[in-house]
This record gives structure tokens, C-alpha cells and sequence, in this order.
């Protein structure tokens, strides 16, 4: 290409420069802005903003053609639109602090009444002569009909939202973050509340040009919303907002040009797309990345399942026999093996898998769980076949101190509906500290450090030595004094008095 | 003699409503420098609310706060303050690092950056607590006791001369708690004055020097062991309360046995009977 076919080039497309200049401009704004926007959750307002900017837009045309005479330059729809958004903001403030209206139904209510009120003067047939408003640009966007002026005012746009962002980055920062706190060291929270309005109310007037009021919150939040999902610090974000901003008017301005319809919404549809596409692959918050995570992930469940199923075939198992006998849809018993073999609640011996001294502690607690919940059951009036299959699922349920209340619920019980006997209350025993005297069972021994009431109804002191016998007949404890040869009958609610140390 | 102008924190007839009902009425204390005093207090009786009229974040309708003899507003960037958890929005994109710098935002002017010493300062405040391994680590992917620990971090970096924490430690791990208690001694050291938010009434002799018990209104100011007194607890806090055995802390093996009884299975209602038949 020579210089003379540069040139002609140049002037043919003169129209695509401005329009690509205006539109990278303006995402670039919009993606900064957005940003504060998603973080401070001010969606919704952005949108009200945009729609409002209707009425100022006919607003100062009727004004300045009406009561001046003249013709209104951008300049001039550029303040009547900023006025109209920063009204509707003081607008929804008033209605939600006056009100119990709560701010969502604030910000409908107001924007379709400010946006209605544009419409309602623009479309009356004594007015209609002054307005020359492009309703269909208005609405879909006209990047391509961009002038110098527009460009101009895009650059000082720019300049002031790009400059208020790197000035006051960190009150910004702290006031999204934490208002509390930004008030607390003298941060004015309100007037940065009202610089980030500005902002948006600024970069949506200009973003009404390229892709229309209806489609210019996208043009804020879609971008930043795909830089939140791929980074974890504000400053990068921005960087990452602006460029997805950029790359969503880019393609969706070529794709335009290629199927020759307006760019407005193929520059959405583009950026949504971009979007989409990150919430699939993100590395860290996409889709794929949970999935997989969550594949990963082996449920406590599984694994309570599997050491329960060793315990119960006497400690040990083939691989081959637990993979076969216990399973949960959905996960592999062989990841969850692998997962127990790391974190030593298994060994793998000779082609048999064993459980550790934790593992077999851990598997005692489960098993205890397990048939305290059938006694549970079984006292609730539910038939003895069905007991175990609910039990299976209520077992997992074996926080440390649901399962003490069962326990004491059910007056300690020795086995259970089926006759097997339940683990006793091993976690507190093999602590060595202080226990009730209900947690003891036949043929333990143990010192009374407190016997409480017991001293004066039962006449056991401080300091004597005990042997428990058998339950009798009521589920009372019986003991033998060790040193007077007294028998002792103890009632639940005695034992639970008498603290003791286990010898 | 003692003036006003002593006190880190003077409260006077202060008075905060949002609506007919006052969430404050008259409070009026002083706090002395160097103290840990503990607010207590049921739900919504106001305590997070005098918090935020100490930091100058609510109005008073009627009455003042002075901060070491200045009004609230006029003592901005003096108070460093710790968040209740669920006052954060913990997926914001800023990391533990990130935070604990913002410790530094109220020395630093407008438009000057912050400068090496001020990223000192912030890893200096991190390792106080132990989470300078997760320096780059996003807040949302911490532990709770973690994201508390954060906080307290910026609070240290802030290096103000009073400290408010709004219940840290509430829904924490040990040792969480241990790091926090570990940050609030230090500061005491260093003649700091701390006002805490807490809610466990069974922690609270042992954790502070003086308590507030609050219920809109001031119903006692004090040392723990003039404050926890049963017949005021159960005014202030209406037959919500059950657990009354052993709110001071005893060093005998008595004391330690009965706080074993107390964590021991869900049946802490007979533990306290036979605590008061002693």
C-alpha cells in the first residue's frame, strides 16, 4: 500500500476510526467504573441512571430550543443527561431514607418515572418540532455516527474518571470495602460516594452513544464481572476490566461490520459470550475448575462408611471386598481408600487393608454413633428392621456432643436393639480427667473426687474407692465400696453427680 | 486530680436512636489509657452501635464521645477498628496483604503512596499474628479464625492509641483465640486502650479489666467482679441467660474440674445445680 493509497484509505474510513476511537474509549471507562459498580452492588443504579438520562437528554433540547433559541451541542445534552442521572440518584436516596420503601423498590420506581417523564415531552406533537432527539440511536446505540466533538468529550471523560480512579484509589478501595473503617480514619465516605455516582452517571451518557440505553449497563458490568471471576486483587481487576471492555468492542464492532448490522448489540452479545466463556474455564471460580474440585472431593460420608465396614470385619479387609460392599453414587471408593491411606486412618499389608490405632479410634466413635442412634430410634417407636437402615444415614451426625446427649438421653445404655454392645464413652475415659460415674460400666474401678449430693444420700465420701458392678434389673449402677465392702445401687441421675477418676 | 482530659474514651449522656426506640440512652462512662474493657450485653442491646458512635460513624442525638479529650470527629485515624465477621464481604477482590495495608491508609495523605515502611509495618503487623504464609492468599479462602486474625493485623498496623474490636471472638478456633488474647496483651503493654464487643459471659472476668453491661441503657460499669453479679445479669439479660456457675475464674483444681463438668455432654442445667448446691 502507497502513501496516496493511505491517505485515500484514511479519508473512505475516516468514519470506522472515529467510531473504533469512541468505542475504545468508552469500554475502557465503563470497565474501570464497573468494577466499583459490581463490588459496591450498584447494578440495578447504573441501569436507573442510564434510563433516566431520557429526560435530561429532551429535557435541555426543550430548554435550550424553547427558552434560548438555539440549537443544543453535545456539550450541553452531556449536562442536561448528567443532571437528569444525579437527580434520579438524590431521588432514590430521599424515597428510601423517607420511606419504608426499601431501595430496590426506590430505584424502579423512580428511573421509570424520570425516563417515562423524557418520553412523555418527546413524543407530544407541540414540543416534537424542537426536539430532533435520535430515539432509535438513543435507544440502540450509534457509535458510527461519532463527530470530533463526541470525541472530545469522550477524552475528557476519560481523563477525569481514569484521573479520580488513580487519585483516590485507595479511598475508593476502603470505602467499597469497608465503610466503617474509611469513616473511622477520615475518609469522606459520602463525597466518594458521590465522586463514584459521577463517575458512572459520566461514563453511561457516553456508553448511551455507542451501544444504547438498554444495552449500556452490560457494557459496564459485563466486563468487570468477567475480571472478578479471574482475579483476586482489586488493581488487577481494573487492569482486566478494561482490557475484556476493549476485546468485547472489538469483536463485536468487527463482527458487526461483518454481518452489517449495528454494533450495539453484537458488541454485547460479544462481551456476554467472553463472559460465558470465563465462567467455564476460569481457573479458580469457573465451572469446570468447581467440578472438577468437587470430583476431587471425597464426602465424609464415604469415607465414615468405609472404616465403619472395616471395624465391623474385625479390623481388616481385602481392597477388593470394601470397593464391593461399600459405595456411594457419584464418588470412587478407591480415591477415598487413598485418602484415608494419607491421612494414616488405614495401612495396606500384604493385599489386606488394616485399620491404624487412630483409625480404629476414629471407626469405635463411628460405631458408637451408630448404635447409640438405633437405641435412639428404637425408642422413638420405630420398628427394629428399620432401625439400622436410619441409623446408616444418622451416624454421620456424631458431633462429639449430640452423641453424649443420646447417650445421656437413653440412660447410658450397654447395647443395642439388636444386641450388640455400644462402645463405651472412650473419648472421656482415656482422658484420665474427671467423669461422671454413669460413664463407668461392669468391672471398671475408679476414685471419687466429688460425690456431690451422693455423700449425704448414699454416704459414698470423697476419696473412696469403688468397683462397678453389673446393671441391675432398673438399668441402676451397682458398686462395691473397696474398702468398707459396702454394695452401693446408684440411680442415673445420682451417677451423673458422682465425679470420678477411672483407675 | 482527674479530669476529662485524662480518659481515652469519655462518654457522656450519649444517646443514639433510630426511631422512636433509642438504641442508646444516656451512657455516660470514662475509660482510663492502658485499660481493656469488655462491652457485654444481650442481642441488640445496643453494642455495636456505641462501637460505631466511638468511631463517629452514627450521630448522637444527644450527648458526646470525646477520644483522649477531642470529639469522635476530631479524632479521626486515632481509633483502629475490628469488624464483626459477618460485616465483611469476604469474596472482595483484595488479599490478607492488601488488608493489612489498609492499616496504613490513615497515615499516609491523599496523594502520596505508601511507602516501604509502611509495607513494612503491614508485614510486620501479619507476622504478630501468624498469617504471614497466607500474605497472598484472597480473604474468602481463609479460616474463620483466619479472616478474625487479619483484621487484628490491620488494626496493628494502624498503631492507634485505641482499639475497638467488635466481638472477635466470636465463632473463632483456640487458637484464634489465643493469637487475639495474645495481640490484646501486647497492646495493654503498650498502654493502648481497647474497647471489645463480647458475648460470652463466661470468658469475661478472665479476658478484661473492666466491663460495660449494656441494655440501651448503662447498667453497670466496673470490674468484672462487680459486674457479673447474678441478680444484675438476670435483670439485663431477662431468664435468656442459663449458665451462672463459674463466671469467675478460680486456679484451684475445683475450679478447673467444674469446667471440665461444664464442657462435658448437654446436660450443663444439672452441673449448675449441684454447683449451687455447694
Amino acid at each position: 500500500m502507497n502513501h496516496a493509497d493511505l491517505i485515500e484509505w484514511h479519508v473512505n474510513n475516516a468514519g470506522m476510526i472515529k467510531a473504533l476511537i469512541a468505542g475504545s474509549l468508552i469500554s475502557v471507562a465503563c470497565g474501570v467504573i464497573g468494577c466499583f459498580i459490581i463490588l459496591r452492588r450498584m447494578s440495578f443504579l447504573a441501569d436507573a441512571v442510564a434510563h433516566s438520562m431520557l429526560a435530561g437528554v429532551v429535557g435541555s433540547y426543550l430548554i435550550l430550543r424553547a427558552v434560548f433559541g438555539f440549537q443544543a451541542n453535545s456539550i450541553i445534552i452531556l449536562i442536561g443527561a448528567l443532571f437528569a442521572g444525579l437527580l434520579t440518584v438524590v431521588l432514590i436516596g430521599i424515597v428510601t431514607k423517607v420511606s419504608r420503601v426499601k431501595e430496590d423498590a426506590a430505584i424502579g420506581i423512580m428511573y421509570t418515572g424520570i425516563f417515562a417523564l423524557g418520553g412523555f415531552f418527546a413524543s407530544i406533537k407541540a414540543f416534537s418540532k424542537y426536539i430532533d432527539v435520535d430515539l432509535v440511536g438513543f435507544i440502540a446505540g450509534s457509535v458510527v455516527a461519532t463527530t470530533i466533538g463526541d470525541l472530545w468529550m469522550l477524552a475528557i471523560v476519560c481523563c477525569i474518571v481514569f484521573g479520580a480512579v488513580i487519585l483516590f484509589y485507595r479511598q475508593l478501595l476502603l470505602t467499597c470495602f469497608d465503610p466503617v473503617m474509611a469513616a473511622s480514619i477520615g475518609v469522606p465516605v459520602l463525597a466518594i460516594d458521590y465522586l463514584l455516582t459521577a463517575c458512572t452517571s459520566l461514563v453511561v451518557v457516553c456508553g448511551v452513544n455507542i451501544v444504547g440505553v438498554i444495552l449500556v449497563v452490560a457494557l459496564l458490568i459485563t466486563p468487570a464481572a468477567t475480571a472478578y471471576l479471574l482475579f483476586d486483587r482489586l488493581n488487577r481487576m481494573l487492569i482486566a476490566s478494561a482490557f475484556f471492555g476493549l476485546l468485547g468492542f472489538w469483536s463485536g464492532y468487527f463482527v458487526s461490520m461483518w454481518t452489517g448490522n449495528a454494533p450495539g448489540p453484537s458488541v454485547v452479545v460479544m462481551s456476554t459470550f467472553i463472559f460465558l466463556l470465563t465462567l467455564a474455564c476460569a481457573p479458580k471460580y469457573g465451572m469446570i475448575a468447581d467440578w472438577l474440585r468437587k470430583r476431587n472431593q471425597v464426602p465424609q460420608e464415604l469415607v465414615e462408611d468405609i472404616m465403619a465396614f472395616i471395624l465391623k470385619n474385625g479390623g481388616e479387609a481385602s481392597p477388593q471386598r470394601i470397593i464391593d460392599s461399600v459405595s456411594l453414587a457419584n464418588y470412587s471408593t478407591k480415591q477415598a481408600l487413598s485418602r484415608l491411606e494419607k491421612t494414616d486412618e488405614i495401612e495396606s499389608e500384604n493385599e489386606f487393608i488394616r485399620l491404624t490405632k487412630q483409625g480404629r479410634r476414629t471407626a469405635r466413635k463411628l460405631q458408637r454413633a451408630h448404635r447409640l442412634w438405633e437405641t435412639y430410634l428404637e425408642s422413638t417407636g420405630m420398628s427394629p428392621d428399620q432401625v439400622h437402615a436410619a441409623a446408616h444415614v444418622l451416624e454421620h451426625v456424631n458431633d462429639e456432643e449430640a452423641v453424649d446427649y443420646l447417650d445421656h438421653k437413653l440412660g447410658h445404655p450397654l447395647t443395642d436393639p439388636h444386641g450388640a454392645e455400644i462402645p463405651e464413652d472412650f473419648v472421656h475415659i482415656e482422658a484420665g480427667g474427671l467423669i461422671r460415674l454413669s460413664l463407668l460400666r461392669e468391672g471398671d474401678s475408679a476414685v471419687v473426687e466429688d460425690a456431690g449430693p451422693a455423700s449425704e444420700t448414699l454416704g459414698i465420701e470423697n476419696g473412696a474407692k469403688i468397683q462397678i458392678g453389673p446393671r441391675d434389673s432398673d438399668n441402676k449402677w451397682t458398686a462395691v465400696n473397696s474398702v468398707t465392702g459396702e454394695e452401693l445401687s446408684i440411680d442415673h441421675d445420682a451417677a451423673d453427680h458422682i465425679w470420678v477418676i477411672k483407675k | 486530680m482527674k479530669t476529662e482530659n485524662d480518659s481515652a474514651v469519655s462518654v457522656e449522656h450519649l444517646t443514639v436512636s433510630y426511631g422512636p426506640v433509642p438504641a442508646l440512652l444516656d451512657i455516660s462512662f470514662s475509660v482510663e489509657p492502658g485499660q481493656l474493657v469488655g462491652i457485654i450485653g444481650p442481642n441488640g442491646s445496643g453494642k455495636s452501635t456505641l462501637i460505631k458512635a466511638v468511631l463517629g460513624f452514627v450521630k448522637a442525638d444527644f450527648g458526646n464521645v470525646k477520644l483522649f479529650g477531642k470529639s469522635a470527629e476530631h479524632a479521626k485515624g486515632a481509633v483502629a477498628y475490628v469488624p464483626q465477621r459477618g460485616a465483611v464481604d469476604w469474596d472482595f477482590p483484595v488479599t490478607v496483604r492488601d488488608v493489612a495495608l489498609m492499616g496504613r491508609f490513615s497515615k499516609t495523605p491523599w496523594w502520596r503512596d505508601l511507602s516501604h515502611e509502611d509495607h513494612r509495618l503491614a508485614d510486620e503487623a501479619l507476622d504478630m499474628v501468624r498469617m504471614t504464609e497466607f500474605a497472598d492468599r484472597q480473604i474468602g479462602q481463609l479460616s474463620g479464625g483466619q479472616q478474625q486474625r487479619v483484621f487484628m493485623a490491620r488494626a496493628i498496623a494502624q498503631d492507634s492509641e485505641l482499639l475497638l474490636l467488635d466481638e472477635p471472638f466470636a465463632g473463632v478456633d483456640a487458637a484464634t483465640e489465643r493469637a487475639i488474647l495474645d495481640v490484646l496483651r501486647k497492646t495493654r503493654e503498650a498502654g493502648k486502650t481497647t474497647l471489645v464487643v463480647h458475648h460470652d459471659l463466661a470468658t469475661a472476668a478472665e479476658y478484661f479489666d473492666k466491663l460495660v453491661l449494656l441494655k440501651q441503657r448503662l447498667f453497670g460499669y466496673g470490674p468484672p467482679e462487680n459486674i457479673l453479679q447474678p441478680e444484675l445479669l438476670s435483670e439485663v439479660y431477662e431468664g435468656t441467660l442459663r449458665v451462672f456457675a463459674n463466671l469467675s475464674p478460680k486456679k484451684d483444681s475445683i475450679a478447673s474440674a467444674a469446667r471440665h463438668r461444664e464442657s462435658h455432654t448437654g446436660i450443663s442445667d444439672q452441673s449448675k445445680s449441684s454447683e449451687a448446691s455447694k
